[in-house]
């Protein structure tokens, strides 16, 4: 799951992912298209699972210069999203029902361009 | 029970089984679905009570209502988790914002509640029905939800415009807490289907094992040829008169088992089914016989059965087959014969084909032999259960034909010819020709002798001045047991006996003249007379006039026949023979006297006694006992 939406946000035949959640590590650990990153500068998306780990990783991107060169943010909270500008989308659950939102003003700086069957999940703002 | 039907009571029961558990499936499933049908009730009321709160709370436009008062948010989520019973999961109001995305308005979750404007992704298009058509839905879950059994969309609609959509998700557990109502009765189906599925698992072996043995027992497993049960079961099936049959025997087939060995003699055997299959018409059937017999069967419709017979034979015998790097030929006995259309017995036919077949051997084998056209009468009379079955019911009489003085001109005895009576028709009457040699030496030839001898003792008791003569084969008496009978009955009736002859015919050569001598004596001494029938032609030669001491010596018909072709000859022999009987004090009767011509020869020559279809013919008995014969003749 968490592949195809990647591969949404990044086109490479293996993207590289950092989160520091242990549970989610153990997913990634095993996928045979994402590879599991320890160094959050160095990994093509960021997944981030929880309000610390947002608030580490803001602080660490400060000090990049060009943001289309920065690690795209991805979180598994709804709430997150309102933390930072920086983070295009998220895949969570509400009410029982998986939910993925993609921010469409989030991701114009990534100059990313979602395939034509994420256009349900793409909203302008939150 | 046969094996088709055991197949049929298998199916069927199969099928019960079937029906049975898709019934108590059904009617479990039924069960259950009108208990949740009964909770969608329920939660429908549900929805229109919360929207009714909702909106006299509003008291106006729903999402000004909302939007403005955080507090007002607030109480109504409140309001909305009283309703949060075990039976709901989620309940929540969202709205459709100007881009077409579903935003949350107010949620009854006390735990992890969603706040106000958070958009929401539903994962079904009924959503969006429902805010269009305003009519309420229940949609069932699909992948990409959890713990939800049903949502209820309930549309809150004020001046015809959709305001929310409340949404009632009914909990997994509930569902689950539903089906567990039936779950006793359920898990009793279950345990029930269990043993229905072991039940037609075993079943299904069963018949697979039934199919096998029905295989081994329908099909020969050596030539794949059908056998002799397949055709009993063909035939129950169909009628037989709708096919001919050919009946093919290999000769000497025991000398190729012999000399190239027994495999090679069942390969030999394999192959040669292969050819005949590959000259078959459609809707032909071989049948394996004994050994290397076959009868085919053919359908009437697919081939001139003379013309596939003959190509057969002809393809067959010059058929090569090699064994042992040594090529060999057969030669075939075969007889064929197409099937009347009155034919109901299969029985009949094999046996008029295995008598050919035997026809054919005994002139000296590798030939083909056609039936050649056979009545209904015979197929129909040439059936031992027929005879059988009218012994039984005792459908026999005799009629008479009578033996004439030829000096006197009166009748002075009457031969008593056997015949049985039709079952259908009584007024018509089988003649022996049809069963005499099928019976002969069974207990049901004993049977017709002894029904013969009643008749025939009942007609003397019946007629004091008549005498009758009656049949008795030279095997008879040699026959224990119809000697028995003929002497007890002799013996029974002693003061009758005196009137009645006995006239031997003999089938082969007498062996022991003592002994037949001895057999004459113990008739005669009753008082019975002894007549040698058809005397001058076959057996019954002029070595008894020597040898036995008999009352009558019977003329065979055919030498007075020859007065017609040649009656100077005839005269001389018929001379001679009635000289020596004269001498012997025999008394002679001419046989076949069938013309006016031979009666006035007969009667030249002085013979004493004549019989024949001129002086009467074989009648009811009755009916001679009216005034002489040539009387009415003249």
């Amino acid at each position: 799951m968490y592949h195809q939406i990647f591969s949404a946000l990044v086109s490479k035949p293996m993207i590289h992912v950092y989160t520091n959640d242990r549970e989610y590590r153990k997913v990634f650990v095993t996928s045979k298209r994402m590879l599991l990153s320890d160094d959050s500068g160095k990994s093509d998306i960021i997944l981030i699972t929880n309000k610390s780990t947002l608030f580490q990783i803001m602080k660490e991107r400060q000090w990049a210069d060009k943001k289309d060169e920065k690690p795209i943010l991805f979180v598994t909270d709804y709430r997150l999203l309102k933390f930072s500008f920086d983070i295009v989308g998220a895949f969570y659950w509400k009410k029982g029902r998986s939910q993925l939102l993609f921010i469409k003003n989030r991701l114009d700086p990534y100059n990313i361009t979602l395939p034509d069957e994420y256009e349900d999940f793409l909203v302008d703002t939150l | 029970m046969t094996l088709k039907h055991t197949s049929n009571y298998i199916f069927i029961i199969m099928g019960l089984l079937i029906l049975l558990m898709v019934y108590l499936q059904f009617s479990i499933d039924e069960s259950t679905e009108n208990l949740k049908n009964e909770e969608i009730k329920k939660s429908k009321q549900y929805a229109e009570s919360i929207a009714k709160y909702i909106q006299a709370e509003a008291d106006g436009p729903l999402l000004l209502y909302l939007e403005k008062n955080a507090e007002h948010r607030e109480a109504l989520n409140k309001i909305l988790h009283t309703f949060l019973t075990k039976e709901f999961q989620y309940i929540f109001l969202l709205h459709k914002d100007k881009k077409g995305h579903y935003r949350f308005l107010l949620d009854g979750s006390l735990e992890d509640p969603v706040e106000y404007n958070t958009i929401f992704f539903p994962k079904s298009k009924r959503f969006n029905s429902v805010y269009s058509t305003q009519k309420t839905q229940i949609i069932k879950q699909s992948e990409g939800v959890e713990e939800i059994w049903l949502s209820l969309l309930y549309p809150i609609v004020a001046q015809g415009q959709t305001e929310a959509l409340l949404v009632i998700d009914l909990s997994e557990s509930h569902a689950e807490h539903l089906n567990s109502f039936n779950s006793p009765v359920m898990d009793m189906v279950k345990w029930i289907q269990l043993f229905l599925w072991v039940s037609l698992l075993f079943l299904a072996y069963v018949s697979y094992n039934f199919y096998k043995l029905r295989k081994s027992i329908l099909v020969d497993p050596l030539t794949s040829a059908y056998t002799k049960i397949y055709l009993q079961e063909l035939l129950e099936r169909k009628n037989v008169n709708q096919y001919n049959a050919m009946l093919i025997d290999i000769d000497e087939f025991k000398q190729i088992n012999t000399k190239y060995g027994h495999e090679s003699g069942d390969t030999v055997l394999k192959m040669f089914v292969k050819e005949m299959l590959t000259l078959l018409p459609k809707e032909s059937y071989i049948i394996r016989g004994r050994g290397s017999e076959f009868f085919v069967i053919v359908a009437k419709e697919s081939a001139d059965i003379e013309e596939l017979a003959k190509k057969f034979f002809k393809y067959l015998t010059e058929k090569r087959y090699l064994i042992d790097n040594e090529t060999i030929s057969l030669t075939l006995s075969m007889s064929a014969i197409v099937i009347p259309e009155e034919t109901d017995s299969i029985f009949n036919i094999q046996r008029s084909l295995d008598e050919k077949l035997l026809e054919v051997k005994s002139r000296g084998k590798n030939a083909l032999g056609i039936v050649g056209n056979v009545s209904g009468d015979e197929i129909k009379y040439k059936n031992l259960d027929y005879i059988k079955e009218a012994l039984e019911e005792e459908r026999l009489t005799c009629l008479y034909q009578p033996i004439f003085n030829t000096r006197t001109q009166k009748i002075t005895k009457y031969e008593a010819l056997v015949r049985l009576v039709d079952k259908e028709d009584p007024q018509k009457l089988i003649s022996p020709f049809y069963f005499l040699d099928m019976i002969k030496g069974t207990t049901q030839y004993i049977k017709m002798s002894k029904l013969v001898l009643k008749e025939v003792f009942h007609a003397l008791h019946k007629y004091p001045e008549v005498e009758i003569s009656v049949n008795l084969d030279l095997d008879d008496l040699n026959n224990a047991d119809m000697m028995k009978l003929i002497t007890k009955q002799l013996y029974r009736h002693r003061g009758l006996a005196n009137r009645v002859t006995f006239e031997i015919l003999e089938s082969q050569q007498i062996k022991d003249y003592d002994e037949v001598a001895l057999i004459f004596q113990q008739l005669k001494t009753f008082g019975s007379k002894i007549a040698i029938d058809d005397f001058g032609s076959g057996y019954a030669n002029y070595v008894y006039l020597i040898k036995l001491d008999v009352d009558i010596l019977k003329i065979d018909g055919s030498i007075i026949q020859e007065f017609l072709y040649a009656p100077e000859r005839t005269k001389i022999m018929l001379n001679s023979i009635k000289n020596l009987a004269e001498m012997y004090r025999y008394e002679v009767v001419a046989e076949f006297v069938s013309s006016k011509e031979i009666y006035d020869m007969v009667s030249q020559l002085d013979i004493a006694y004549s019989q024949g279809y001129y002086l009467g013919e074989p009648k009811l008995l009755e009916s001679y006992l009216v005034g002489s014969i040539i009387d009415k003749k003249e």
